[in-house]
């Protein structure tokens, strides 16, 4: 499609964000240009900022804007209680749920050797030293439940199993709202295992 | 004309993240040999092909002909390995034969001896009295053997003499002290006759060879050079975690 010059150049950087395809980068390019020039400024200003100004907590590796993130210098967090998790993006998650008040640690990524990613490039012994020095008591292990996810936890478990913490991994099942039918047999066979008394 | 649906039987070898929440799968069929397909939404929670496409699983699958890629709109799972999920032990060597015969197969050419091998591996590898190191060598041979590339480990590849006490990976064989290539690797003839029969007996049974620590040593140099040099593999990544 013919389109001015600089319409051009922001179609196609558009299109570089996930998801947004041709059509929708075009949508998205007219609703810019029928925007007014300060809430244009505003949006590109917000995303310069935020790659500028975000850096990774130099304790748990979640995003922060200074040395340590908002949840390692809150101080009314539980301090014996320790999350670890694959991406700072599931940290956020977690903290929707609302239900968890401890600390986190951040892996960026899990243990893949066809990508190259072992235990060095997790930085675990950032981990091990972490909970060597400081009170937690328990950590609970959140990697994705995919064999990716599985594996780092259990090299996590064996890890952390010698420093007298208490070690668990996020429970497995069905998602809630959904069927039992449609489950697929691994799912269905870990809720099982992990039932509880109600 | 060529059918819009399709089914075949296969091993997932690889998952790759594909946009916001689909899975680009390395498939290994029997009928079809390797091939690459999406699974479409399979990161969401609900996803009912999720567990079906992750690695280390063996199924039925339809597929729709893609544009670009096949998209995987069915699977039944026949087979999960879940033995390497539990054991952090277990999974570098599941993930090394799965590399390997990933790097193997180039195309779509129908490799159903390769597939069973795997699933083979597999399943051994799963099993209490497993000598995995042993089940690896014998793997790695028994990939080579059935590519074509067979090693020469009854005399030397040069002259014939049966007095062969090293290997050379670019001669694809033993050589004798006189014929030695600048490559060549100690074996001794206590390793080779077990790496012959590494090659002949059934997977299940290498676990009953016995060697020693040094005899060890050389058949892992051995059958690493030799897969190098001949198979063309390049780097093995998951090795490094091997060795770990």
């Amino acid at each position: 499609m013919v389109y001015p010059g600089h319409l051009k150049k922001l179609v196609e950087a558009l299109t570089r964000f996930p998801g947004i395809g041709q059509k929708s980068a075009q949508r998205i390019a007219f609703y810019l240009l029928g925007c007014s020039r300060e809430d244009v400024v505003a949006i590109a200003r917000a995303m310069v900022d935020a790659k500028d100004k975000l850096g990774f907590c130099q304790t748990c590796g979640s995003l922060a804007e200074t040395d340590l993130c908002i949840y390692c210098s809150d101080s009314k967090r539980d301090n014996n209680l320790l999350c670890v998790v694959q991406e700072p993006r599931d940290v956020l998650v977690l903290e929707r749920t609302g239900q968890y008040s401890g600390l986190y640690h951040v892996l960026h990524g899990a243990l893949s050797p066809l990508d190259g990613i072992g235990p060095e490039e997790l930085k675990l012994d950032r981990l091990v030293s972490r909970i060597r020095e400081s009170e937690i008591r328990e950590v609970i292990i959140a990697t994705n439940p995919n064999v990716e996810g599985d594996a780092t936890a259990g090299y996590l478990a064996r890890l952390l199993n010698p420093l007298s913490v208490r070690v668990t991994r996020i429970a497995f099942g069905l998602p809630v709202g959904g069927d039992i039918e449609y489950a697929d047999d691994l799912t269905l066979s870990r809720a099982l295992d992990g039932r509880r008394v109600i | 004309m060529e059918q819009r649906m399709f089914k075949a039987d296969g091993i997932v070898l690889r998952t790759r993240i594909l946009g916001e929440a689909d899975r680009l799968v390395t498939l290994l069929t029997l009928e079809e040999g390797k091939f690459e397909a999406v699974a479409r939404g399979a990161r969401k929670i609900k996803s009912k092909l999720a567990a079906g496409v992750d690695l280390f699983n063996y199924g039925h699958f339809t597929f729709h002909r893609g544009k670009t890629w096949p998209i995987i709109t069915g699977q039944d799972t026949i087979k999960s390995f879940s033995c390497f999920r539990e054991d952090p032990d277990l999974y570098p060597y599941g993930i090394y034969m799965a590399e390997l015969s990933d790097r193997l197969i180039s195309g779509e050419q129908p490799c159903a001896e390769i597939c069973r091998l795997l699933l083979e591996g597999w399943k051994l590898l799963g099993e209490k009295n497993t000598d995995r190191f042993l089940l690896c060598r014998s793997f790695e041979l028994k990939l080579a053997h059935i590519s074509g590339y067979s090693p020469h480990l009854h005399s030397c590849t040069n002259c014939g003499s049966e007095k062969a006490l090293a290997f050379s990976p670019r001669q694809g064989g033993l050589m004798c002290s006189c014929c030695q290539a600048a490559d060549a690797i100690k074996m001794d003839p206590g390793t080779a006759a077990v790496a012959r029969r590494l090659i002949k007996a059934p997977l299940s049974q290498s676990s009953l060879v016995r060697l020693s620590d040094s005899q060890k040593k050389e058949l892992a140099c051995v059958t690493a050079a030799f897969l190098t040099y001949h198979l063309d593999l390049g780097e093995i990544k998951s090795r490094r975690l091997l060795a770990e």
